[in-house]
């Protein structure tokens, strides 16, 4: 199927990156797909379901810290931590979720934010666990099981980062294209209507919300062991508006738009630093021009450009029609 | 310090917090009761308002011309905001308003910080409020005294204007039935960029006020836009009596939180504003959600 | 219609590529190399600890400038690379990993926060680097952080704090209070503040400790009134401390409360004025120093920014003149030898004379407490310097922040 080709395509890119970029682009390169990553789990929660979250960041530091956690204090192989935190942030967030949901619209963004600032506020004052300001620092990339070793490598890890991105990928198109999908869809379209055509909205608000958090803590789990390091700063709200600025920069609603996203603004970010103190200041500039003008992203943009396509979403709504 | 006197002596400071908060909060809630807007560079504004505050007061020397000067910058500034950028986003999706407002407050900050450095900038109270009196026999600075007072004056100048001048008229109007409003001939758009320059004006307010306190800086900005959202939430998105509530509740519970349990001190504000949306997702006094 | 909307797009499209494009140029850039000797620093330039960072950039740059103009390290000239971590320490890894593999720096300094840091240090061995701290306190990176390519060029915290406790076994205050920001270094400081005046046989009556982003103080210092101390403690930093400062002035705290610090630095008093007047607190460097090399430093800083040198200014001047010392005692830059060189590396300079100790490479030097106050020339509270200490008394023994007396 095309969309498969289009995906193996981009795998193929991936792989081949190391041979074209130098070690320190690597190192962003890694970083931009784990941002990606967690980019893409919020666009399930915004771009599909309109359920716009102020408390990514929460995903995030929790599963950085939890995977940090496991690996300074147990003997368990990074393969293994990895899936552990995403799997206990996922739990977690069903209760979240569930709290969440209790509220909508504006309400709902409020208490995601809540709960984000609330476990900031935690991970600060628990220092014996979470390092309390320091966070944990000398994380280590632990090989196995069974002497697996081949991770470990700052080129075996992107390798790591890619597979998890592709098969998060994957999973995220089956869902959104499943009937579930397509439930997830008229909430965001017509709340009221679906409901009155029977489904518990509720369920699928929370189930999305739990799935959500839990990639996004997958995304958090690989950064620990990437950077070796997880500190607060991974928690605070700033890094949930940043995501959602990546998820809507990128294109919301498409999966792919918030991964561009995510690499578009950490490269920008990252070279606009380099050369001006008052990247900051071009930064919301360039922000404000896409949600002026390109509300569709940057993939939108892509794909409207290389299809000459002129039927193009009207400016009725910032989500990227459901494609 | 017996318990009588500590009680009056943290109540008086809690309404001075109160006032502060109440003007962050209360600019906050009428442009989201208005337009459905939620302003993520209000404590752009307010900062904006304190480091124009200390500028007014450098070149003519008066706290009290600074007072009047700022928010009226602040105020016109917002409403050129609202005017340019918000304005086209009006059929647009409430997320709109949010990355773009949010988007503001990066290049808000980033431009306060080129144009008056990246130092704290002292900005002294007013000569007559410098003082302190004996409360409760322990001094205590009559700049408080005066913050709490002007939070009340201003709490019933806005109450008056809202229920008895026209414009206030026409602005709780157009909150409940813009379409209305603008069939009945009144320029809508006008309204909406008055009350967004009202609202920041009263941010910039608060932070004139704030200044003397904590210092015109940088990093007012991201430290109180988290208050600004709490009290607006907790009181009721849109309630004006709300926001005063949110702001006397929150100042309450900070101060007291602060001296009994100081290790809950972060989370304090959190937790509350997280039962208040569990139990009344629409506020204290808002509208239900 | 339609068509306006699509030569919008695509110019904001086209923009963003070529854009974006453009700011990857500077990788495909040429890796031909080492002839300038390249110092690095990835400083806090933006973000809440700015100012901080904007004092380490200058004295970096004057001191490059300097020391060009003399005909640079070795022969060589001197490059810095300068980058801005916005405080973050992610950042701040990622910078400075770009400046080694893009730009093959192997030398560091001035990374402004302790918890960038703590980041980087464990990355030194792999990128075969050596970071001189100019700036950074935390105690542990002498202790249990410590990594054999790390220096510290200036007074630590724990240093800090034990000058202001030398100068208070002989002062007159009895009752201590403390309060401190809410935060691993806020914590530490207190808590060896607090067993030194144990030791000292003095009363430690209590501490508290506030959120950071504390804008509201009254309640802490009701609370420091009311626990009946003759002198308290400050450990804080940046807004909340200004913000400290400006409120216990409107109370008139210090008329009754001896306010003591452990790091000061002259944007604190020009940001609240007269509230810091009268405040005690240990100074890593002073403008007021009183030697030749100083008097020469502070001329040539008021030539070039119109104001005397800060806090880490100083310290970051420092830091690049012991490097100076190393390199010209190792005749290269490599990595290992500078190691070996820096390792008992000494000086006499504007501080007087400082030794860095083989054990934890802690730059052991004098340390000094001031009491700020008005002064001529000065339309803020400056520091005058109220005592000095020798480096053996001020300095902890290797690998510790604590002291044994």
């Amino acid at each position: 199927m095309r969309d498969l080709r289009g995906v193996c395509g981009a795998a193929v890119l991936l792989a081949l990156a190391p041979l074209a970029l130098p070690t320190y682009g690597m190192t962003l390169l890694t970083e931009a797909l784990i941002l990606g990553l967690l980019a893409m789990s919020l666009d399930l929660m915004v771009g599909y379901t309109r359920l716009v979250s102020f408390g990514h960041a929460a995903a995030y530091g929790f599963g950085a810290y939890a995977s940090g956690w496991l690996l300074l204090h147990t003997s368990l192989p990074m393969l293994a931590a990895i899936p552990i935190a995403a799997l206990l942030a996922g739990f977690i967030a069903i209760g979240v979720a569930w709290i969440c949901t209790q509220a909508s619209g504006v309400a709902f963004s409020m208490l995601t934010l809540a709960f984000a600032q609330l476990l900031y506020a935690v991970a600060y004052k628990l220092t014996s666990v979470t390092g309390g300001s320091d966070g944990l620092a000398g994380i280590p990339r632990r090989p196995g099981p069974l002497g697996l070793h081949v991770f470990v490598t700052r080129n075996g890890f992107y390798y790591l980062v890619v597979i998890v991105l592709v098969a998060a990928f994957v999973f995220c198109r089956a869902l959104v294209r499943s009937p579930f999908g397509a439930v997830l869809r008229g909430i965001r379209e017509n709340e009221a209507k679906t409901v009155a055509l029977g489904y518990n909205t509720r369920l699928y608000k929370i189930a999305i919300v739990a799935m959500s958090y839990g990639l996004g803590a997958l995304a958090g789990a690989l950064y620990a062991p990437f950077a070796g390091f997880a500190n607060t700063e991974l928690l605070f709200w700033l890094l949930s508006g940043q995501v959602l600025i990546m998820v809507i920069v990128g294109g919301s609603g498409t999966l792919i738009g918030p991964i561009l996203g995510a690499a578009f603004f950490l490269t920008v970010q990252h070279q606009l630093s380099n050369y001006t103190e008052a990247w900051a200041l071009f930064f919301g500039l360039i922000f404000m021009a896409f949600v002026m003008f390109a509300p569709e992203g940057i993939w939108g943009l892509l794909r409207a450009r290389f299809r000459r396509n002129s039927v193009l979403p009207e400016y009725r709504s910032d989500v990227a029609g459901a494609r | 310090m017996p318990l009588y006197a500590f009680l009056v002596v943290q109540s008086v400071n809690a309404l001075s917090q109160a006032a502060l908060l109440f003007f962050l909060g209360v600019g906050l809630t009428l442009i989201f009761g208005i337009m459905r807007i939620v302003n993520f560079a209000h404590g752009a504004f307010y900062m904006l308002g304190a480091f124009i505050g200390y500028s007014a007061v450098r070149l003519t020397g008066s706290f009290w011309l600074a007072l009047a000067l700022a928010p009226l910058a602040v105020g016109v500034v917002g409403a050129l905001f609202e005017f340019g950028i918000l304005r086209r986003l009006y059929r647009r999706d409430e997320s709109a308003f949010l990355m773009v407002t949010f988007g503001l407050a990066l290049v808000m900050t980033e431009l306060i910080r080129l144009g008056w450095g990246p130092e704290a900038l002292q900005v002294a109270p007013p000569p007559v409020f410098s003082g302190i009196v004996m409360l409760m026999d322990e001094p205590f600075p009559t700049y408080r005294l005066f913050l709490a007072g002007a939070g009340i004056v201003v709490a019933l100048a806005i109450w008056q204007f809202l229920e008895r001048t026209r414009l206030g008229l026409l602005i709780r109007a157009t909150s409940q039935n813009a379409e209305m409003v603008h069939a009945l001939g009144t320029d809508v758009n006008l309204v909406r960029s008055t009350v967004f320059g009202i609202g920041c004006g009263l941010a910039g307010v608060g932070g004139v006020f704030a200044a003397p306190l904590v210092t015109a800086s940088i990093g007012m900005s991201a430290t109180m836009i988290i208050d600004a959202f709490v009290i607006v939430i907790i009181g009721g998105m849109g309630s004006f009596p709300g926001s005063l509530l949110g702001a006397v509740l929150v100042a309450f519970v900070q101060v007291f939180g602060e001296y009994y349990l100081p290790d809950l001190a972060l989370a304090l504000m959190y937790l509350i504003m997280l039962a208040v949306l569990v139990f009344r997702p629409g506020g204290l006094l808002g509208k239900e959600a | 219609m339609k068509q306006y909307t699509g030569v919008t797009r695509r110019r904001v499209a086209q923009l963003a590529l070529t854009g974006s494009a453009g700011l990857l140029l500077p990788w495909v850039r040429r890796g031909s190399a080492a002839e300038p000797i390249k110092i690095g620093a990835p400083l806090a330039l933006t973000g809440p600890l700015g100012s901080v960072g904007q004092q380490l950039k200058r004295g970096c740059e004057l001191w490059i400038k300097t020391q060009n103009s003399k005909g640079g390290l070795l022969g060589r000239e001197i490059k810095l690379l300068l980058e801005d971590t916005g405080g973050n320490p992610a950042d701040a890894v990622r910078k400075a990993q770009e400046m080694v593999e893009r730009d093959g720096c192997n030398i560091f300094t001035g990374i402004t926060l302790s918890s960038e840091a703590l980041a980087v240090v464990p990355k030194l061995d792999e990128w075969n680097a050596i970071f001189i701290s100019s700036d950074n306190g935390d105690g542990r990176l002498t202790a249990e952080s410590f990594v054999p390519n790390f220096f510290r060029a200036n007074i630590s915290a724990p240093m800090g704090a034990r000058a202001v406790s030398l100068f208070l076994r002989s002062a007159e205050f009895k009752n201590f209070y403390a309060i401190g920001m809410d935060y691993a270094w806020g914590r530490n400081s207190v808590a060896v503040f607090e067993s030194e005046m144990k030791a000292a046989k003095k009363n430690f009556v209590g501490s508290v400790f506030s959120p950071i982003g504390t804008k509201d103080f009254s309640t802490y210092i009701t609370k420091i009134r009311q626990s009946g101390a003759d002198a308290c403690f400050v450990t804080m930093a940046g807004d909340d401390y200004n913000a400290f400062l400006s409120q216990a002035g409107q109370y008139r705290l210090p008329e009754k409360v001896q306010l003591l610090s452990e790091v000061i630095d002259l944007t604190v008093p020009r940001a609240v004025g007269d509230a810091a007047v009268g405040l005690i607190s240990s100074m890593r460097y002073c403008f007021r120093f009183d030697n030749p090399k100083n008097k020469e430093f502070v001329a040539l800083w008021s030539k070039e920014y119109g104001t005397v040198p800060d806090n880490n200014e100083g310290e970051q001047w420092q830091a690049l003149q012991i490097l100076a010392a190393g390199v010209e005692k190792a005749k290269s830059t490599e990595t290992k030898g500078l190691r070996d060189a820096l390792e008992t590396v000494e000086i006499d300079d504007i501080k007087g004379h400082v030794a860095i100790r083989k054990c934890d490479h802690q730059a052991v030097q004098s340390g000094q407490v001031v009491k700020l106050a008005k002064a001529e020339g000065f339309d803020y509270p400056v520091p005058q310097i109220i005592a000095t200490f020798p480096g053996d008394k001020t300095a902890p023994a290797c690998k510790k922040m604590t002291y044994e007396d």
